[in-house]
Order: C-alpha cells, then sequence, then structure tokens
C-alpha cells in the first residue's frame, strides 16, 4: 500500500484475503464507575472489554479517566450487576421490588448501592448495606438509602466482585491536572488573532 | 565537569523518553483492541511529555529550546539506547519493549527521586504515578499474554531473545558514571541494572517465557555515544519534516 | 467526528403494524415528553435498528476518522503540536469506544458491527476517504470537519437514546479540545509566514467540497426519514446542519483572509440562510460507494489492524469471562 501516511507505509502486507475477522474473539464486558472527587459518589460511566477484571481495570484508567480529576475508579464484571425493573413517571424502582424473605442464617456481604434519579443520566452510587443475596441488598437499599426522589432503576453490586482502586494506586491520575494538553483552555490564540486582524485592517484602509 | 556530567544524564534520559513515545505513538489507530489502543497512547503522551520536561530542564541550564534540540539535531546527536529507535514489529515487540524498558524506567526515576539536583527529584517524585500506570499495563500484560496460547507465548519469547541484548545497553555507563554517582545526581546505571534484573526475573518468573539466563546475554552498546542503528536518522527525519519547512516559523 | 445522517435510506415504516399500537403509543409519549428511552424499555423493532444503524455508522467514522489525521501523528512540529495530535487522534479511538458500547446496549456486539465495516456492510463518513496531503489538512480537518462533527452531536446528544446520549456527552466535551486546538493550529498557519498561509488555502480548497458534502445530500433531494425526527433518533435536517455549519464558521474563516471555492457562497441577508453552489451529489455517491481517493486504503489498514491484532485478543479470551451486552 503507497499511503500519505508513513505508518501506514510500514504496515506488513497480510498474507492472505480476510474479510472479516475469525469468529468470536469478542472479550468479557466491565462495567467502569468513576470518583471524580474525593466527596463526589462513584459514577457509572461506560464499560470496556477486557479478559479479566484486573485488565478491565488497567483499560479503564485510560478509557475513562484521561483529563479533568479523578482519585478513584472501580470495576465490574457486567453480569455481576443486579438489576431492578427500569420504572418512569412516578414509579419507583423500589415499589416493582419482588416481595422476598431471606434467610437469616445467609453469610452477610457488602454490596454497593446504585441508583437511577434521572432517565438519560448515569447511575450513581447511594451507599453501601450488608446482606446475604442481591436481592436482600435491593430491599436493605429501600429501607436506607432512599431520599424521597423517586429511583428509576437499582443496581446491586457485592464488593468481592469489585476491582476497587488501592490506596497505593491513588497517585495513578496525580498528573491528570498537568495535562493541560487535553484541554481546550489550553488553545488560546487570542492575541495572535487579535494582532492579525489590526494589522489587516490597517492594510485594506 | 559537574554541569557536563548532568546533562548528559539529563539528555539520554530525555532522549530515551522521546524516541520511544515516538514510536509508540506509532500504534494509535493501529492497536489490537480499542481499549489497548487508547491506553499504549497515553502512555506514549507519557513519555513525550516526561521527554519535554527534560529538555525544559536542560534548557534552564543553558541548552536550547526543547523544540530545536528535539527537532534539529541529527541521530549522532542523541543519546538514547538503541531499544527504543527500533521499529515497532508486531505488538509482541513493542510490548516486550514496553516492559524492558519501562520496567528500568519506573526504577531510575525512582530512583531520581533522591537527586540531588532537585528539579530532577522533584520531576521524578511528580510523575511516579504515570510510571506505576506503566508498569502495572506492562506486568499486566505480559503475565497474561506470556502463559496464554502457544502463539502468544512463542511471539513473546520471539521479541524477547531479540530484545534483551538491546536493553541492556540501557545500562551502557556514561562516562561521568563517577562524577555522576559522586554528585549524588543520581544512583548510577550498575545499580539500576541490578534492581532492574530482579524486577525483571520476577515478572517473567510468572509467565511461561523461559528464565533469563543473563551471563549469555551481550549487551549491546553505543547509543548513548551516538552510535545508532540505521533507524534512528529516518525516524528523526520524519519527525521534523513538517519542523524544518521552516524551522523559524511558528507552527 | 461524524458526518450527518447522510446514509440513511428511505424508511419502511410497515413493520409498524406489528408493534402492538398501546406500547407504541406509550413509547412516543415517552419521546414526546422529553424522556430518554434505555436499553431495557420496549422499543419498536425499526427504532432499534435505525439507531444500531446510526451509532454504529458514527462509531466507524471515529475509529476511520482517526486514520487521516493519524497521517500526520509522527510529524506533528514541534513538542506542543505532537503531544496535542496524540491526545487527539486518541479521543477519536476512544470516541468509536463509547459508540460501540452505546449501540452494543441495543444487542449487536462490536464484534459483529467491526465485521460489518471490514466487509463494507455499513458506512462511514465519506469525508474520510480523502487524503491528508500536508500537515495543513491535518488542521482542516481539527479545526472544521470536527466543527461540522459538533453541530452534528450536539443536536444529536438531544436525542432520545439514552446510552447514544451519554457517549455525546463525553464526546461533546472532548470535541471542545479538538476544536480549539484546531482553530489554534489554524491561526497560527493563518498569522505565519507565506508558506504556512498557502498551505493552509490549499488545504481549504482540497477539502471544501468533502465539507460540504459531510451534512449529507440536500433536503430536496435525500431520503423522508420524518419517523426518525419524530422518535428523536434524527435531529436536524442535513441542510439545517449545513446552514448551522457556515452560518458559526465561514466568517471565521474569512476573518483569517482565506477564500473558499465556491464564488457563489454568500449570506442570504433574507432569508438568514446561506447560498452556495449545490454540491456535486453524483460524486458524494461515488465516494460512499467506494470509489473515492482513500476508501480502499482505509478499510485495509483496518483490516490489517483487526489482523494484527486478532492473536493478543485470542490469548486473552479467557474462559471465564464472557460477552454480555452492557447494561446502560
Ligand atoms: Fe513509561
Ligand atoms: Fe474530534
Ligand atoms: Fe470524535
Amino acid at each position: 500500500m503507497k499511503s500519505l501516511d508513513p505508518r501506514v507505509n510500514r504496515l506488513p502486507t497480510l498474507s492472505r484475503e480476510i474479510t472479516t475477522k475469525v469468529p468470536l474473539d469478542q472479550l468479557g464486558t466491565y462495567e467502569v464507575f468513576v470518583q471524580a472527587k474525593e466527596n463526589k459518589p462513584f459514577q457509572h460511566e461506560g464499560i470496556v472489554h477486557a479478559s479479566d477484571i484486573e485488565l478491565a481495570f488497567v483499560l479503564a484508567k485510560e478509557t475513562f479517566t484521561r483529563r479533568f480529576t479523578c482519585v478513584s475508579i472501580f470495576v465490574t464484571d457486567t453480569r455481576d450487576v443486579y438489576v431492578s425493573a427500569l420504572t418512569e413517571g412516578t414509579v419507583n424502582a423500589y415499589d416493582t421490588l419482588p416481595p422476598y424473605t431471606p434467610n437469616a442464617n445467609n453469610i452477610l456481604e457488602n454490596y454497593l448501592i446504585f441508583h437511577l434519579l434521572k432517565r438519560g443520566k448515569q447511575h450513581v452510587l447511594a451507599g453501601k448495606v450488608t446482606a446475604s443475596t442481591p436481592q436482600e441488598a435491593m430491599l436493605k437499599g429501600k429501607e436506607n438509602l432512599q431520599d424521597g426522589k423517586p429511583v428509576f432503576n437499582v443496581w446491586a453490586i457485592r464488593e468481592s466482585a469489585i476491582r476497587h482502586t488501592q490506596p497505593e494506586e491513588m497517585v495513578l491520575w496525580k498528573t491528570l491536572p498537568d495535562k493541560k494538553y487535553r484541554d481546550a483552555s489550553d488553545y488560546k490564540a487570542g492575541d495572535k488573532l487579535t494582532r492579525f486582524l489590526a494589522q489587516r485592517k490597517n492594510e485594506i484602509l | 565537569m559537574k554541569e557536563v556530567a548532568l546533562k548528559e544524564l539529563l539528555y539520554k534520559i530525555a532522549d530515551d523518553q522521546l524516541i520511544l513515545g515516538h514510536r509508540n505513538s506509532e500504534w494509535t489507530g493501529f492497536g489490537p483492541l480499542l481499549e489497548e489502543d487508547i491506553a499504549f497512547s497515553s502512555m506514549a503522551q507519557d513519555k513525550v511529555g516526561q521527554s519535554y520536561a527534560l529538555y525544559q530542564l536542560l534548557n534552564q541550564l543553558g541548552e536550547q529550546e526543547p523544540d530545536t534540540v528535539a527537532f534539529m539535531r541529527n541521530a549522532q546527536q542523541f543519546h538514547n539506547c538503541q531499544l527504543v529507535e527500533l521499529p515497532n514489529g508486531e505488538y509482541d515487540f513493542s510490548l516486550i519493549r514496553h516492559f524492558l524498558f519501562d520496567t528500568a524506567e519506573a526504577i531510575r526515576f525512582d530512583l531520581l527521586s533522591q537527586s540531588s539536583y532537585q528539579p530532577l527529584a522533584d520531576l521524578a517524585k511528580k510523575i511516579k504515578g504515570e510510571l506505576q500506570y506503566h508498569t502495572l499495563h506492562a506486568n499486566t500484560l505480559i503475565k497474561k499474554l506470556g502463559s496464554a496460547t502457544p502463539e502468544s507465548i512463542g511471539r513473546l519469547q520471539n521479541s524477547l531473545d531479540i530484545a534483551l541484548p538491546y536493553a541492556l545497553g540501557i545500562f551502557e555507563p556514561s562516562p561521568f558514571e563517577s562524577s555522576i554517582i559522586a554528585e549524588g545526581f543520581f544512583a548510577g546505571e550498575a545499580e539500576l541494572q541490578k534492581q532492574w534484573i530482579l524486577k525483571v526475573d520476577a515478572l517473567l518468573a510468572q509467565t511461561q517465557l523461559k528464565p533469563i539466563s543473563w551471563p549469555t546475554v551481550k549487551a549491546i552498546y553505543g547509543g548513548r555515544n551516538g552510535q545508532h542503528t540505521e533507524h534512528l536518522q529516518p525516524l528523526l527525519d520524519e519527525m521534523s519534516e513538517v519542523f524544518k519547512i521552516d524551522p523559524t516559523a511558528e507552527w | 467526528m461524524y458526518g450527518g445522517g447522510n446514509t440513511f435510506e428511505a424508511i419502511r415504516t410497515d413493520s409498524l403494524a406489528q408493534e402492538d399500537p398501546e406500547k407504541l403509543a406509550a413509547f412516543e409519549a415517552k419521546i414526546e415528553r422529553g424522556e430518554k428511552i434505555e436499553p431495557t424499555d420496549w422499543m419498536p423493532a425499526l427504532y432499534r435498528k435505525q439507531l444500531i444503524r446510526m451509532i454504529e455508522q458514527h462509531a466507524h467514522s471515529e475509529i476511520i476518522g482517526a486514520l487521516p489525521e493519524g497521517t500526520w501523528i509522527t510529524r506533528a512540529p514541534g513538542f506542543k503540536r505532537k503531544l496535542s495530535l496524540m491526545a487527539k487522534v486518541q479521543d477519536e479511538v476512544g470516541h468509536a469506544q463509547l459508540l460501540y458500547s452505546a449501540a452494543e446496549t441495543l444487542g449487536k456486539t462490536r464484534e459483529q458491527m467491526i465485521d460489518d465495516l471490514l466487509s463494507g456492510k455499513s458506512k462511514y463518513s465519506n469525508i474520510f476517504n480523502y487524503p491528508a496531503f500536508t500537515w495543513a489538512d491535518s488542521c482542516f480537518i481539527s479545526w472544521l470537519v470536527d466543527a461540522g462533527a459538533i453541530v452534528n452531536q450536539l443536536a444529536n446528544a438531544k436525542g432520545s437514546y439514552g446510552p447514544y446520549c451519554r457517549a455525546l456527552e463525553r464526546i461533546c466535551a472532548e470535541e471542545s479540545f479538538h476544536l480549539k486546538y484546531g482553530h489554534h493550529c489554524v491561526i497560527f498557519l493563518a498569522t505565519g509566514t507565506d508558506k504556512q498561509r498557502q498551505m493552509f488555502q490549499e488545504a481549504i480548497n482540497r477539502w471544501w467540497a468533502p465539507m460540504m458534502h459531510f451534512f449529507g445530500p440536500s433536503d430536496k433531494i435525500s431520503a423522508h426519514t420524518e419517523i426518525l425526527m419524530k422518535w428523536k433518533v434524527k435531529m436536524g435536517t442535513n441542510d439545517d446542519m449545513r446552514n448551522q455549519f457556515l452560518d458559526m464558521y465561514v466568517p471565521k474563516i474569512w476573518e483569517l483572509g482565506f477564500t473558499l471555492p465556491d464564488p457563489n457562497l454568500k449570506k442570504n441577508p433574507t432569508t438568514n440562510k446561506w447560498e452556495y453552489t449545490e454540491p456535486d451529489w453524483e460524486e458524494f455517491k461515488r465516494v460512499i460507494n467506494g470509489e473515492g481517493p482513500c476508501n480502499k486504503e482505509r478499510i485495509e489498514v483496518r483490516r490489517i489492524a483487526e489482523e494484527r491484532g486478532r492473536w493478543v485478543r485470542e490469548a486473552l479470551k479467557a474462559p471465564q469471562a464472557a460477552y454480555v451486552t452492557p447494561l446502560a
């Protein structure tokens, strides 16, 4: 291939004709949550494809936190997110939970509960509960984590299924605010432009 | 003497970061999966940014502007090790180089955070998180691909064998080595290499790649001295193609 | 980056007769109220199909759009430009990642979408089939092609599908960097040497026709998409988008003392609309159907990238990880 892009000219040529990819090399799906500032709740930001939770964490960091500020992220396998019904209007998703009686002998675990407070927006961390099952976690969320506004969707995630940012990893985002070149505010050319326009005006006159 | 030694140290580190950052940036848009494409590009940017910061330190020591230094020198004037100028090859080679180089880089800057030259120590402390990410990324992928399929293990092994002699070239001693150490600028290449071998061995032990028999690996030196492979000058010509249309213009 | 609703075809609405009328009415009422549709909501099959098609095309435009500017990534002049262009092209790859994910919530895997890109079954924005001859071309793209994309994306961000809107919100925030960066580059060329000015003027001359094509065929000849407008899938007509773009950027280009290669280009003071020589829509069709100067190269590069990355993805495929549809 003769290209204007020197990188393309260096690409190897393919030894065989490829029209479609080999079937199913699609990796797993992991949900990514980001905490922008110390006192802000974690918020769902999107997904990455990865082979496992550790790689998902590594890839999520640059996919979702390349600019502005970030103090911490976490990832979890999409299959580990328990999801309530999605409601609309004035219907609260918590009111649609099926009846459930937890077994008192079960082992308790921490669950993170996320709320969708407005359709079209992100799921935001509402708090943590201890429960033996996701169903129980949602019921506890219903009791303890509501503040009057209808919740349109609830997610419950077992904390042991989460890859958190470790304390010694907080430093990963330290130079983020210095990476001004990723920010629109770093591209000011107003002075140059003003001088140029003034000069042109003079030339025309 | 003292300042010459310091500048030599700064130049070689800066040149390493610039050339490898440039090489790695070639992957942007061509990566093996979108998320990895993004991560690899970020690390390339970090490296170019770090070289920029180092050339600024040199500028404060009386050297020319970073742009002039980076875009106007020819290959013989560059002090980078040859490892970083080699073409990207396939992803296995780029990844192995990234692992070998960044393991050394992270230790180097960790040692530099104790430098008696305060601006350098400050920079080293500041970028600790960036380097930590680079090694986290490299280690995660080498561990996975180094133990996955026969193809992935074979590819990494092959690239490792090719890269190792060049990787030892990272630690080519400087003519000012003793002065650099005596002045407390840096703990020295020998110390760096010692720590690096431990880290590389420890990580490879977690894979199905062969343990390295270090005495059989012969270091390829010369880069620190301005002797380069045939790949560096074309890289520089390409990098400065637009800049040299008019080096006095603002772009 | 993204080029408008340019490959919408005439929509066949017959499938709507099979939808449950009550559900359909509730769905339309929800959109009418300005509420967003989320992945697990009921939706007509036609809505799902058209959304997948649009978001997928948008995603392809981002990943292919990384290539023309990528042409200059190893040659950006000076540290600042080098860092900026790397970050800018990286963002475009990131936009593809975000958009494929949004489309995935509708039930098509990223892999299927990429397959369809490589086989030519699904399209991407036509403008990326043109070559970036000089550094100035990359500046034109960063500033003006991105500006055109922003006009589209800001409109689409007000659309009805939640995951797409969320992706676009992130994307638009990043685009503001692209736009400023691009304008910054162009101001430097415009206020620089004669050679620099000439480089940019030549880039304009090369890119103006594709730029006019960017927003898609004129409303007079383009397919009827009323139902998509009603469902807030398509958020404005091609001509409206084009007019918005001209309104915002032609004065800025003229201000810098450059000319545009269309003697008929002017704003009509009574209608407040821009008038221009009708773009050559035959050429547009030819290029979309594969006859452009770079179509082959763009797809071939993606094929090579996919093929070279195959061993990595195969090796990473772990039995415990499984592909599932993203949640939101
Ligand atoms: Fe690094
Ligand atoms: Fe953009
Ligand atoms: Fe984009």
